[in-house]
């Protein structure tokens, strides 16, 4: 028997907005389209109407889990086409931050992902330890979202000697939390029967559809913005990038649980070698000269780019942005065909989505 | 480190541009769209070539070929964007589905960009109102 299964824009199993049409014989799915936009909010739009720094605050409301990432990519536009050249300490800053940011947002999934499969202690414990990271990045920025961690030029708060002290500290007690989860990830029974083999997306497909971040890696695609094209201080640090080859949900898990250890590695590098200096050239607010410029970040969920048009006066003349989740949201009903309908809302959040980013 | 480089190019060498690209193993990074001071439209095909983004612009035209076929989901997904949001065309681009628009979009108000008043202009007649009271 055939059926069409609707599920969303809102639904219990979905976190976000996302209509998701399944076109199921029996209980497998045989086809079946996604739509987006019940999360258009016109950023964009308003970006034309803002200066470089109300641009700052703006861009990080796109999204609440990787908010840092687009303040410092649009930052990045904006100092390429106005030529500033960011103090080293200030990069220093940006990246841990981004790296924090990186590891709030794998916890996050890791746990949401072990709920959504029904592993709600997993979800707790992994939870608890993302407190910890939550609980720096309130103490290094003063703001457990929106960071407010980056001013055209540099960064806005200062890492001084005792915090410095904390973090590195905090990085060695996250070790081993997260021995625990990549042990627990790697042997528990019922995590493998869930996500083995399930929403499978091989590595020609995720190439055809240009599928980026750790949703690629998983399918054995070896990119990261941060090795590839390096950016800010990304090339003082030694880090390795995790790629798995099955394409399944597990490999997904496995990949991310991966990327924290390699955060950690960049934030004790960062640290161990904060350089001397300013933070910033002052929180001035400049004019953006006339140019074109995009910049291109791995946020969380994989490769971010920013297009920022200057025209000379305060206001941006156009931004446009792009996320991760634009090019992974496609290949979605890819991966759902040949699945059951019961793990449609496993595969949907295994690429971690983010409609409020993808929307704009 | 990561570099931005323009390059001007003609809608004639977009297809096979985007050939060379795809057979190099080139990421495509994003088709970005937006008006120039004189008004028309510029479209740019960034395209990762590491460590650099190699950015393709084609300024004036408003008919575009699609490079679908190549790219996939990477280049329809924001084709059918700017189609939505600038009313700019690709040949052989499936437009029969919104991508962001709201569901009766397409059926009620055509293509082409959603007008929004600029918050500048809801200030002034916001102040316009005040002064007037």
């Amino acid at each position: 028997m055939s059926y069409i299964v609707p599920i969303g824009p809102y639904h219990p199993a979905l976190e976000e907005p996302i209509h998701a049409k399944l076109f199921t014989e029996g209980e497998v799915i045989k086809d079946a389209e996604v739509f987006v936009g019940y999360n258009h909010r016109g950023i964009e739009k308003l970006a034309t109407e803002r200066n470089a720094i109300q641009t700052l605050v703006l861009v990080e409301r796109v999204c609440g889990i990787c908010s840092h990432s687009h303040a410092f990519t649009y930052a990045m536009c904006v100092e390429d086409i106005n030529g500033i050249e960011v103090p080293k300490r200030g990069d220093y800053i940006r990246v841990i931050t981004a790296e924090l940011e990186r590891l709030h947002s794998h916890f996050l999934w890791m746990g949401i992902a072990c709920h959504i499969i029904g592993h709600d202690s997993m979800f707790m414990h992994i939870w608890d330890e993302r407190e910890l990271v939550m609980d720096l990045l309130e103490r290094m920025t003063g703001n457990r979202v929106n960071y407010a961690m980056i001013t055209i030029g540099g960064s806005r708060r200062d890492i001084d000697d005792d915090l410095r002290r904390d973090l590195l500290a905090s990085m060695d007690k996250l070790k081993a939390p997260l021995d625990r989860i990549v042990d627990i990830v790697l042997n528990d029974r019922t995590i493998a029967m869930r996500t083995k083999g399930v929403g499978v997306l091989t590595t020609a497909d995720a190439l055809r559809m240009g599928a980026v971040g750790p949703h690629a890696r998983a399918s054995g695609v070896d990119i990261d913005v941060r090795r590839d094209s390096p950016y800010s201080a990304y090339g003082d640090f030694e880090f390795d990038v995790p790629v798995c080859s099955n394409g399944d949900v597990f490999d997904r898990v496995v990949v991310r649980a991966l990327e924290c250890y390699e955060s950690i590695k960049i934030i004790r590098q960062a640290l161990e070698n904060l350089p001397e200096g300013p933070i910033n050239l002052g929180n001035k607010l400049v004019k953006i000269k006339e140019g074109v410029s995009v910049k291109m970040h791995e946020a969380p969920r994989g490769q971010l780019s920013h297009m920022v048009v200057g025209d000379g006066g305060f206001n941006n003349h156009r931004v446009s942005v792009h996320v991760p989740s634009y090019k992974n949201t496609p290949t979605i009903p890819h991966m759902l065909r040949g699945n059951t309908v019961a793990d449609a809302g496993l595969i949907i959040a295994s690429i971690d989505p983010c409609f409020s980013c993808l929307d704009r | 480190m990561q570099e931005y480089k323009v390059t001007q190019i003609t809608k004639d060498q977009i297809v096979p541009l985007a050939e060379r690209m795809k057979k190099a193993g080139r990421y495509l990074v994003m088709i970005h769209g937006y008006l120039n001071k004189e008004g028309q439209p510029v479209v740019c095909w960034d395209y990762s070539v590491p460590p650099a983004i190699e950015s393709y612009q084609v300024v004036g035209e408003t008919k575009l070929p699609s490079i679908g076929e190549l790219y996939d989901t990477a280049a329809t997904w924001p084709e059918r964007e700017l189609n939505e949001l600038f009313g700019l065309e690709f040949e052989g681009l499936d437009m029969s589905k919104r991508l962001f628009l709201p569901e009766d979009m397409l059926e009620t108000q055509g293509k082409g960009q959603i007008m929004v008043t600029p918050l500048s202009e809801l200030v002034d007649n916001m102040n316009k109102v005040k002064e007037e009271e």
